[in-house]
């Protein structure tokens, strides 16, 4: 048998260690996928650049641009929708209108949904060339981004109903973190998909 | 679950006791048993699909065992009941996840104790290196005599891929994986990692990317060596290629997990009067490492995501008559690939500077100059890759900045082993096995470091390039020096997590054989290398034929040192002594824990009032560490308990 102090204070932080602890896991994992998405841009632009044997653009197109405007416009609603819930919620923890937060949530799906729509309706042909393939990866990558994002709004959607958000008010802002850079992200790979 | 009484004083936990059923659902046999049947069946769904597109069903394959896998193993069970349960975590639920009253089964388990998760990171490197060593012996096997003799060559080309990778893989998480985890949370006075199911996540990352692969020798290998370069790599040879591939992409996810768990760990979870200026150097060295690897590992992962796109879906990032480029494959790889060899190194470092102050009973030289190295080296490597790409046609006005940049590099590294030399000089040297590594490291990178001075000069890279001067060169680095760092560790830390001593004496045996062994193996290989033998060939020319029988048979002896070690390792744990609290008089806080290491770590967590280097001062100072200093021991052996009390 154990003495259960020790033991309650394993997992036990102090509140502002825990949104440190919070904020520092968000933002390192956002300076990896930073990392990750500059090497996408980057390989494109030195393959823009090199176009080798002329083929770089050979059968491909740029993407139709009112699809990917209308689901850049959702998602940057969708961010705005989460920064005005966030706003209520640091205020006064639990006055954070649900009905935003849930709206946030809403228009980050049909974000999604677009942007697989998008995906499967880019209308290259196989084998695909340099272009199309750099197009087509962004697109699916954008996509990843936008399913991580709705399912941690679902996951905070279920916490907001169980009432275990009030107590760790700091999970809104970290979340946030995350939300408002899929947007920011999610825009720039459509302008630079759009206009490369 | 756990339950709690009460007594006149204090709440107490009763120990638990598991069912059969308790401990395999959900453990490790679950998770291979899903994932087994979460593979077969995503395979037969994408056959019925795609029954021409062998690397598509295999891919798919891979993505259903890693999903299931983890649904077997209970990884998701965590970030369900993050969102969904109708309260948080209790400590008794907190306890049963980390592994209390599960006695070894914890060990297979999705068990979030750091101490678990180091312990788990050290017996699959140990395994790593047993099997990449295997495969080391099968090349100085088949290099002993001239001609394609005991494999063919495509299994010859997959043999060198295969002890490349693992080597590499194995190494990297060599020091940051066991001791990372096991001993840096004691380290700064916390009581464990900031996300311990994020730790525990990525050690089963790699886990799972073992199955995946091995199962390349099941389909054909792979013919690109370790570096898995393109356009080769997306000829559709043979599926194999496909197992390297989501191999590096489920370990570029590992160490991203225990990067940011890593740093976030050590910037918020430091005990009361630990800043960043006190924290111990090896903290420092592991802390840049995976800051290094964060910023690193995404464009390697990028690349490897891009060579199964064209594997599996036809895209054209690497074949050049649709308009892609090998070149950017080797951007892409290189930018990662050298900054991954200080991933390697630093930690190994960092063990060396630790080490030398405890075993020379004197501050550590320069710790500064020593820090701001560390630093210096972190921020540089990031520059150099181009280096890798000097002869391989890409625009030559790059080259000077490149050369100049490597150059550099050798400026940090050699004031950090002057700081090293430094601690040791005039100071109260006591031999044992740790700081036998930690001399052979310091002779091995000397070679290491010189010979890689030629290579980062494009001229004599020129003629260097594609031989065997670079392998004997990287193995110096690598092995010579940062295995050895990394062996230094693990007799130095190996007391305290597995609570006994290993034999000094067969320890010592242990690194004489394999210092004797590899300066003879890869000195005859700078020869053969100088002489114009190439790479990755299974076919020796008798021109070569003298020095690789001589480096085969100084094989031998890495081979017989790899026997004993793992001989020391077996009869210590099954008879060895029983190890104490603090068996160096190390002033780390590691060692003011008893051994073996309970799972709170601390009874109280302590208050840091300095460094841990101050050995040696004529007065002495209470830096609330509580610690005595015992006089340096004559002989190899830790002072018996009686002489510490």
């Amino acid at each position: 048998m154990s003495s259960i102090t020790a033991f309650e204070e394993m997992h036990h932080l102090e509140p502002h260690v825990r949104s440190g602890r919070a904020q520092a896991g968000v933002i390192m994992f956002i300076i990896s996928d930073v990392l990750s998405i500059l090497a996408l841009v980057a390989a494109g632009g030195y393959l823009n650049a090199l176009d080798t044997l002329r083929q770089f653009r050979a059968g491909g197109h740029p993407p139709a641009l009112l699809p990917g405007l209308l689901t850049a416009v959702v998602l940057v609603l969708s961010g705005l929708a989460y920064y005005g819930w966030e706003r209520g919620e640091r205020k006064n923890p639990g006055a954070g209108q649900r009905a935003i937060f849930i709206l946030a949530v809403v228009l980050m799906i049909l974000t999604l949904a677009g942007q697989i729509w998008v995906g499967l309706t880019l209308g290259y042909a196989a084998p695909f060339h340099a272009y199309a393939s750099l197009i087509m990866l962004l697109t699916w990558y954008s996509a990843f981004h936008l399913l991580l994002a709705a399912i941690i709004g679902l996951l905070l959607l279920g916490r907001i109903i169980r009432g275990r958000l009030v107590e760790h008010p700091y999970i809104a802002q970290a979340t946030g973190y995350w939300w408002y850079y899929t947007v920011i992200a999610g825009v720039i790979l459509w302008l630079f998909a759009t206009f490369l | 679950m756990s339950e709690t009484t009460t007594t006149n004083e204090a709440a107490v936990i009763v120990p638990r006791h598991y069912t059969l059923r308790q401990l395999l659902f959900p453990s490790v046999v679950s998770g291979v048993v899903l994932g087994v049947v979460g593979a077969v069946v995503v395979y037969f769904i994408v056959r019925a699909l795609q029954p021409d597109n062998y690397d598509a069903q295999v891919v798919f394959a891979y993505t259903g065992w890693t999903l299931f896998f983890f649904a077997g193993i209970g990884a998701f069970n965590g970030i369900w009941r993050w969102g969904f349960a109708r309260h948080d975590d209790t400590l008794e639920e907190a306890l049963d996840l980390a592994g209390k009253d599960q006695g070894l089964w914890r060990y297979f388990r999705y068990t979030t104790d750091h101490k678990v998760v180091g312990m788990q990171y050290l017996a699959t490197v140990l395994v790593l290196f047993f099997v990449g060593s295997m495969g080391a012996f099968s090349i100085r096997l088949e290099q002993s005599v001239p001609g394609a003799i005991f494999f063919t060559p495509s299994t010859y080309n997959t043999i060198v891929g295969m002890h490349g990778i693992l080597m590499i893989v194995a190494s990297i998480v060599m020091v940051s994986g066991p001791f990372g985890n096991f001993v840096l949370p004691i380290m700064i006075g916390a009581r464990d990692m900031a996300f311990p199911r994020l730790n525990a996540l990525s050690y089963w990352l790699l886990f799972a990317a073992i199955p995946v692969f091995l199962s390349t020798l099941f389909l054909g290998g792979f013919p690109t060596g370790w570096t898995g370069y393109a356009p080769l790599a997306v000829q559709g040879l043979t599926p194999g290629m496909d197992a390297y591939c989501f191999t590096i992409i489920l370990f570029a996810i590992s160490t991203t997990v225990a990067a940011l768990n890593i740093i976030t760990t050590v910037l918020v979870l430091r005990t009361k009067g630990m800043t960043l200026a006190r924290l111990p150097i090896f903290v420092w060295g592991v802390m840049l490492s995976v800051f290094l690897g964060l910023t690193a590992f995404p464009s390697f992962l990028i690349s490897q995501v891009m060579v199964l796109t064209d594997r599996v879906f036809h895209t054209s990032f690497f074949i050049a008559a649709n308009g892609g480029s090998n070149w950017l494959y080797e951007h892409l790889f290189w930018f990662m690939g050298h900054p991954e060899v200080y991933v390697i190194a630093l930690p190994a470092m960092a063990v060396a500077a630790e080490l030398s102050a405890v075993f020379s009973r004197k501050t550590v030289f320069g710790r500064r100059m020593l820090l701001g190295s560390l630093i210096t080296i972190c921020i540089l490597s990031v520059l150099v890759w181009g280096h890798h790409l000097y002869t391989s046609g890409s625009n030559t006005a790059l080259d000077a900045p490149y050369m100049l940049d490597t150059e550099l590099i050798s400026i940090p590294t050699g004031f950090f082993f002057l700081a090293l030399v430094g601690t040791l000089w005039r100071g109260r040297i006591w031999i044992t096995v740790p700081l036998l590594f930690v001399a052979g490291m310091l002779v091995n990178f000397v070679v290491g470091g010189i010979t890689g001075i030629y290579l980062a000069d494009l001229p004599t890279d020129e003629i260097l390039h594609g031989g065997m001067f670079v392998t004997a060169h990287f193995h110096f680095t690598l092995v010579g020096s940062m295995v050895f760092g990394a062996f230094a560790g693990f007799y130095y830390w190996f007391p305290k997590m597995l609570g006994r001593r290993l034999n000094p004496r067969l320890g010592a045996l242990h690194f004489w054989l394999f210092e004797i062994g590899f300066l003879g193996t890869f000195l005859s290989l700078f020869y053969a290398g100088l002489q114009g033998e190439p790479r990755w060939s299974a076919n020796v020319s008798p021109l070569y034929a003298t020095a690789n029988l001589i480096a085969s048979l100084f094989a031998i002896l890495i081979a017989v040192s790899v026997f004993v070690a793992v001989y020391n390792v077996i009869i210590s744990l099954a008879r060895g002594e029983v190890a104490t609290a603090d068996e160096w008089g190390a002033r780390t806080l590691e060692w003011t824990v008893p051994t073996p290491v309970p799972l709170e770590n601390f009874a109280t967590l302590p208050e840091v009032k300095g460094t841990a280097y101050e050995y040696g001062l004529s007065e002495p100072v209470d830096k609330g560490f509580g610690l005595h200093e015992p006089a340096t021991p004559d002989t190899m052996d830790a002072p018996s308990p009686q002489a510490q009390s």
